[in-house]
């Protein structure tokens, strides 16, 4: 009986305080303006399907969405692959002073945050403003480096030198025996590295002007202040930008979760998540 | 390459070297390079507009902070000061309770455990809207919540005395989650017996808690202190979509952020509020990993 109340208290704080926002504003999307202005948290009445449409062709959301999709796979991808490029020769001590360089990396992390001398570097070398400049400016940037470093030590060193024995070449090496070999890390790395591309504002904030290269977080930023009190409207926009990361997250949950608390345990706590907080510095 | 197995072949030796080169450069470049321009930038009075000078000019902004400018910017410490240790404070509290009431096996405790960490996932855009709708000063359910409590009106996130404290609970709400999975791996490296001999003694919940659970718990405490307090420190965007610095809201974060790039475009100006930040940064930083090591040690 005590663990039935137990469970009915927990689904009240989850369903109540951590549901229910989400939940008030999907039904707030399917209302009329005028049912809005009458009831304003009541439920729907009549209920309408118009917002989204509207809201999708008002907010251009459509493509921005492909952009969003672009910052954040291009990107993803890029930094997965050099990260694992660079973390391998320096966790297996390759070069000389690997240790200097990964102890400098990990130093660099606590240094001021560089969002002004980025902008005006980027103005410098024609990168502001531009789809290819943003890409590029997000994709070099270093980050998993560390997240790998560890986890590749966890690969034994033998699988090297058999490999180099039997002929086989660096670049292939770290493609067919390495990546594959850290596939859970690299799995975990991409979701939360897609995730947190997807909705950073501050950088597509500074660094693209141009309305037909903002992402949808840029988008909606600026639907929100459009739209003041045409509440339906604006609930559905916010809606329509946040499907895609529901949707990912119903999928992979699991996943996300449990790396979380896999993360914790294994001492690689806020390699990933911090970086999603303080978006760019 | 000293010691590779894949260097040894001479006509080979760059690609190894290529592919530290590659993403070294990148990194130098928009990471390493623009973290300490900061410093440079802060010494020099700047507009970034195309063909306007950059003017050295010494210790000007730093002069500028603490005589002409001192007001607004001991009022941006004083926010940040309140938020970084308000979330921190908090936000453990929250992840600790949530943590110890769901740490349970079964598909639903899985379930509401995905519930309570989902928000962290989406953008401060998204959340900040969906609370803009919650909290707005006519329509929202807020509104009608505090009439039936208060019996009277309030603006919410236009009020000086109410906009701080709800932007920290928002933030809080987005990141509850993240600080109860630490905590909740924590409490599942505490071994059973440990508690077995606790309840042989006599001890009660409240007295296991207080003399097992707690001081083993030391190492996550650690970790979510640090990290929500760094986190804290370093959030501005979402203040930046919930109030835009105003009604008592302006942390160091989003001062230096409105100036360079609100309007104003004082980067100079700006790259001195990301030193004081990082000074900021650095002491706070420090002093917390400095007695929550010392306190896991003694514990």
């Amino acid at each position: 009986m005590r663990a039935t109340g137990r469970n009915l208290l927990c689904f009240a704080i989850a369903a109540v305080l951590f549901a229910a926002p989400l939940v008030y504003m999907l039904l707030q999307s399917f209302k009329t303006f005028t049912g809005f202005l009458q009831d304003p948290t009541g439920l729907p009445d009549p209920w309408t399907l118009e917002n989204f449409g509207e809201a999708w062709t008002q907010g251009d959301f459509g493509r921005q969405m492909l952009n969003s999709l672009v910052y954040a796979v291009i990107p993803d991808t890029v930094t997965l692959v050099l990260g694992v490029f660079l973390a391998f020769p320096v966790s297996r001590g390759y070069f000389k002073r690997s240790n200097a360089v990964y102890a400098f990396f990990v130093f660099s992390g606590f240094l001021p945050g560089g969002l002004i001398p980025l902008f005006i570097e980027a103005q410098a070398l024609g990168l502001y403003n531009s789809m290819p400049g943003y890409l590029i400016l997000t994709s070099l940037s270093g980050a998993g480096f560390f997240f790998f470093v560890g986890y590749v030590k966890g690969i034994p060193k033998e699988i090297d030198e058999a490999a180099a024995l039997e002929g086989c070449g660096y670049v292939r090496f770290i493609f067919t025996i390495i990546i594959p070999q850290m596939k859970p890390a690299l799995a975990t790395f991409a979701i939360f590295g897609f995730v947190h591309a997807w909705n950073n504002l501050i950088l597509p904030l500074v660094m693209l002007s141009d309305q037909q290269l903002w992402p949808v977080t840029r988008g909606l930023y600026s639907f929100f202040g459009e739209h003041t009190q045409n509440w339906p409207l604006i609930a559905a926009g916010t809606f329509i930008v946040a499907a895609p990361i529901l949707l990912l997250f119903v999928t992979l949950q699991r996943y996300l979760v449990e790396g979380v608390a896999g993360g914790a345990a294994f001492g690689t706590q806020g390699v990933a998540v911090p970086a999603e907080r303080g978006e760019a510095r | 390459m000293a010691g590779s197995p894949f260097g040894t072949r001479r006509t080979r030796r760059w690609i190894p070297w290529a592919s530290i080169a590659i993403p070294g450069i990148g990194w130098l470049l928009f990471g390493l390079y623009p973290s300490l321009a900061t410093i440079g930038y802060s010494f020099t009075q700047y507009s970034g507009l195309p063909g306007t000078p950059l003017n050295f000019c010494g210790l000007c902004n730093y002069t500028a902070a603490f005589t002409a400018l001192s007001a607004q910017v001991w009022e941006s410490l004083k926010v940040t000061l309140i938020y970084v240790v308000g979330v921190t404070v908090l936000q453990n509290l929250v992840g600790l309770g949530l943590a110890l009431l769901l740490n349970r096996p079964g598909r639903s405790y899985t379930f509401y455990r995905a519930l309570i960490f989902m928000p962290q996932i989406f953008s401060v855009a998204v959340v900040a809207t969906m609370f803009a709708l919650i909290l707005d000063p006519v329509t929202g359910p807020a509104e009608q919540a505090w009439q039936a409590v208060f019996d009277s009106t309030t603006a919410f996130l236009g009020d000086s005395s109410l906009a701080l404290p709800l932007v920290m609970l928002v933030n809080i709400w987005m990141f509850a989650g993240y600080t109860m999975l630490i905590y909740i791996a924590g409490l599942r490296n505490v071994p059973k017996p440990v508690y077995e001999a606790a309840a042989l003694d006599g001890a009660g919940r409240w007295r296991s808690f207080l003399h097992v659970t707690w001081p083993l718990l030391a190492p996550a405490t650690t970790v979510n202190i640090f990290l929500t307090a760094m986190g804290a420190l370093g959030e501005y965007a979402l203040i930046l979509v919930m109030t835009g610095g105003n009604f008592g809201t302006k942390t160091l974060g989003l001062y230096m952020f409105d100036s360079a790039f609100g309007g104003t475009s004082q980067l100079g100006y700006g790259s001195m509020l990301a030193m004081l930040q990082f000074a900021l940064t650095v002491v706070i930083g420090g002093t917390l990993l400095f007695t929550l090591r010392r306190r896991e040690i003694q514990l």
